[in-house]
């Protein structure tokens, strides 16, 4: 399992490099723009750390989906169901990697954001006191609306809990396509079908349990306790469509 | 070494060996490649070259030793009568040529003496 | 050792492989003939685990195969399969990886007697060179099974020599040795038994040499006999 991993991450290393290149490059515009007082570069580079840190996660999301695509429908594909590998394995090594990686990078991406929040409020007093002004106005609005730390981590750990459950809704129409609809017509439409309704089926289910009385944290982390069980069960028929019907 | 494919290929070996130990190049009591070597040397199936062995143990031209491997035969008397016996084989080839060239082996045996002169 | 029992595999309409049972045993190597397109490469990979039959089983030991069974054959395909980014030292290593019976030394060997190194990008390899880097890397395994599925194919006169005597050295009596290849003439001396596969369909298996005692033919012939001016034409 570990080894296979190995090799999952070697094959998404190079989009998990440019991603990280990305970030560094954004996060030195945003020093240079903080130190030196430069607001154009600034405003710039956080908007850009933003858009790098949220379309960073969901293209290393997206690479593993391409990947399992090539590792299903080409020759590489020898390389992975020639060693002694079940199906369960050999795709549980590309969720595990993958959930890691995304989680990792979701981490990192959040304890800058927390470091560049606070650097930015060192510098400018000012920014603080809107910040507590806007906190204020929400919370007047409603008493439940809090922006704190634990409110922000679990609305992270959500966001990424949502979107692993999305990329093994993309795992199983990858495998369904390839496995049971190979070859006929509209197999990449169809399996579009399948993601968009196991998807919608999820966020149903996310729903329902939203309605019971929590705070927006529990609310959060329910949110992302349903995906990961969606995500589970979802691997799970994957693999086992894999291991019995895929021929590669 | 080339095959002729239309014959078995353990008679074209033990053919190539048969001529060495007439001939001397391997001496009575050498040691002879293992199976799998002699497989090797040769470019053939493992199972021919066991064949090879085999045969030229059938014809006495060689034995194997438990656990020392296979050697020529230190008979002389065998190796003498293979050499005659592939003199009188090819001498069987050249007068079946001739005939078929319309040569008798009378003008055959006159035409051999006029070559040495 | 390896044997199917009346397996079949349809691609949409088409049968690739039509109920054929066949048999290997250890301490033969099989020529697998047939034109291109006969089910040769089918059956093989069916074998490996790689497709899965419409019907029918591929037996190893009298079990399916499986993961298990993975262990123990070693399959090459005609087509290049390596990743792009890897080296022909992280070919081997990927191997030594996965599977127990794989000997970094003896691919390090094998490698330089192909005349390659270890540094060499398997992307930028001629169709020759990956054909020998193929060879090298399948057969360090120390496998029960080997299935190659066309060794000589885009390799030289010189180079396919080397090849000859790499797969006689990975020989012996506990072995299943597969070849298919329609270079017939390659394998005319280093096979032992031959398996005819037509449209599909097993139609005939011969012992070589005995071919040659009782009817004073090559596998070749035997191959124009089957195929006729089909064959000719792959």
């Amino acid at each position: 399992m570990i080894k296979l991993m190995k090799y999952e991450f070697r094959k998404t290393l190079f989009v998990k490099l440019i991603v990280l290149g990305a970030m560094a490059l954004a996060e030195i515009a945003f020093l240079v723009g903080l130190w030196g007082d430069k607001e154009r570069t600034l405003s710039l580079s956080i908007l850009l750390l933003t858009f790098i840190a949220l379309g960073g996660i969901m293209i290393i999301g997206l690479a593993s989906v391409v990947i399992l695509h090539r590792d299903v429908s080409t020759r590489q594909s020898y390389m992975l169901f020639m060693t002694p590998n079940s199906s369960t394995t050999i795709l549980g090594a590309k969720l595990l990697e993958n959930g890691l990686s995304i989680v990792m990078a979701g981490a990192c991406f959040f304890a800058l954001g927390a470091l560049d929040i606070t650097l930015l409020f060192a510098k400018m007093g000012q920014l603080e006191d809107l910040w507590q002004m806007i906190m204020s106005f929400l919370h007047s609005i409603n008493q439940e609306i809090t922006l704190d730390l634990p409110v922000m981590l679990s609305l992270m750990i959500s966001i990424l809990g949502n979107w692993i459950s999305t990329v093994t809704a993309m795992y199983l129409g990858v495998v369904v396509a390839n496995a049971l609809l190979n070859g006929k017509r509209f197999s990449g439409f169809l399996s579009f079908i399948i993601i968009v309704i196991l998807l919608w089926a999820v966020s149903w289910i996310q729903m329902q349990a939203a309605d019971i009385k929590a705070s927006i944290q529990t609310v959060f982390l329910i949110d992302a306790g349903i995906a990961l069980l969606a995500s589970l069960v979802m691997y799970i028929v994957t693999a086992q469509i894999m291991e019995r019907k895929l021929s590669v | 070494m080339q095959y002729d494919p239309n014959r078995p290929i353990w008679l074209q070996v033990m053919t190539d060996l048969q001529t060495e130990i007439a001939t001397g190049k391997r001496a009575p009591g050498s040691k002879l490649p293992g199976g799998r070597d002699l497989a090797m040397t040769y470019s053939i199936n493992p199972n021919t070259a066991a064949r090879v062995y085999q045969e030229l143990e059938k014809e006495g031209l060689c034995e194997t030793r438990r656990g020392l491997g296979t050697f020529v035969t230190e008979n002389e008397q065998h190796i003498v009568s293979l050499r005659e016996g592939m003199a009188r084989q090819a001498v069987r080839d050249f007068l079946e040529r001739m005939a078929v060239l319309g040569i008798s082996p009378e003008q055959a045996v006159e035409m051999i003496r006029k070559q040495e002169d | 050792m390896l044997e199917s029992r009346s397996i079949t595999k349809k691609f949409g309409s088409k049968t690739a492989v039509d109920q054929v049972t066949v048999r290997f045993e250890p301490g033969h190597i099989y020529a697998v003939l047939g034109p291109n397109g006969s089910g040769k490469t089918t059956w093989m990979k069916m074998a490996a685990g790689l497709i899965k039959p419409t019907s029918g089983e591929v037996l190893f030991d009298g079990k399916p195969v499986n993961i298990e069974s993975r262990k123990h054959i070693a399959y090459m395909s005609t087509e290049p399969y390596f990743y792009t980014w890897m080296t022909a030292r992280d070919v081997g290593r990927y191997y030594e990886d996965f599977f127990e019976d794989f000997s970094y030394a003896t691919y390090k060997r094998l490698l330089e007697r192909m005349e390659l190194t270890e540094d060499m990008k398997t992307s930028a390899l001629s169709s020759g060179m990956m054909a020998k880097l193929k060879i090298a890397v399948t057969l360090a395994r120390d496998a029960m099974v080997y299935m190659l599925d066309e060794p000589f194919n885009g390799i030289d006169l010189l180079a396919r020599d080397e090849i000859r005597q790499t797969i006689l050295e990975r020989a012996d009596e506990s072995k299943v040795l597969l070849l298919s290849s329609h270079l017939v003439e390659e394998m005319e001396a280093i096979a032992d038994k031959a398996v005819f596969i037509r449209k599909g369909q097993l139609v005939d298996q011969v012992d070589l040499e005995q071919l040659r005692t009782e009817k004073g033919i090559s596998m070749a012939d035997r191959y124009r006999e089957i195929y006729g001016h089909e064959g000719a034409q792959a």
